[in-house]
């Protein structure tokens, strides 16, 4: 287990915009005090990685976007993985999701948790 | 004292620029870091929180390295440490006023203390006095950052 290094398992999508900032927001603050930070994407939660979908919810009516959300996060240098299994659900192909994003199974998600000190769930 | 585009960047301070940070010598070593002007106004221009991991007090940060973190409604980033050495001390007025750092940022909002090892090699790549600003201007301008 590593010190450094922590988790978000993001199972929230574009039905409930007003759970979609805050994951990122977390994520993004985890990078800045130099956690090592993944998040995997999962059930609802992959179809934000969808290009162009993200820039279409805004969890606060006039606030920024989830895309804003995510772009900021990318930046900070936290690793994104989307589950291939959610991604057969939403009929999603490797090449519809955003650059950066790696298609992972469960059993790699197994490994990640076990090897990181915290793990948060949205 | 100087402003650039609007910021109050004094000129005896030096300035870590990738991320707008000051630094000042307090003698014994003592370097105290802050968020500039251009911070401030990056930051969106109110805080909800600086922080301080409390477990890096008293641990060896390395230049670069994150020292606290910043987070408003429009921004959430680091504090990176402008100089190399010990973390000694976070100033605790801003866990119940975060604004501080804002509204006087070379005064009571300063954000940490750091017992620097490497002072003297590093000051060189901060950016100090008027050829500092002069600097520091130019990049200002050239991501078009002003706080008016």
């Amino acid at each position: 287990m590593s010190d450094d290094k922590v988790l978000i398992v993001m199972t929230s999508g574009p039905d409930t915009p007003r759970r979609c900032a805050t994951p990122f927001f977390m994520a993004t603050l985890a990078a800045a005090m130099d956690y090592d930070v993944t998040m995997f994407f999962t059930i609802d939660g992959t179809l934000l990685l969808k290009k162009g979908l993200a820039e279409t919810i805004f969890p606060k009516a006039g606030g920024k976007s989830v895309g804003a959300f995510l772009k900021e996060t990318l930046e900070a240098g936290v690793k994104m993985m989307a589950c291939s299994a959610s991604t057969e659900l939403h009929d999603l192909v490797p090449e519809d999701l955003i650059e950066g994003v790696k298609m992972m199974g469960g059993a790699s998600l197994w490994q990640i948790a076990e090897d990181c000190k915290t793990v948060l769930s949205f | 004292m100087g402003t650039l585009r609007g910021c109050n960047l004094p000129d005896d301070l030096y300035y870590y620029v990738e991320k707008h940070v000051w630094a000042k010598p307090m003698g014994d070593g003592v370097v105290r870091v802050g968020m500039n002007a251009v911070a401030g106004k990056l930051s969106g221009g109110k805080l909800n929180a600086v922080t301080v991991k409390a477990k890096n007090i008293g641990a060896e940060v390395a230049k670069g390295k994150s020292v606290a973190t910043v987070e408003s409604g429009k921004y959430v980033g680091p504090v990176p440490a402008p100089v190399t050495g010990i973390l000694q001390k976070a100033n605790e007025k801003l866990a119940t006023d975060p604004n501080l750092a804002i509204r006087d940022p070379y005064g009571e909002g300063w954000i940490v203390e750091i017992k620097a090892t490497q002072w003297e090699t590093e000051k060189a790549g901060l950016l100090t006095g008027a050829e500092g600003l002069a600097a520091y201007l130019a990049k200002l301008e050239a991501e078009n950052i002003s706080c008016g």
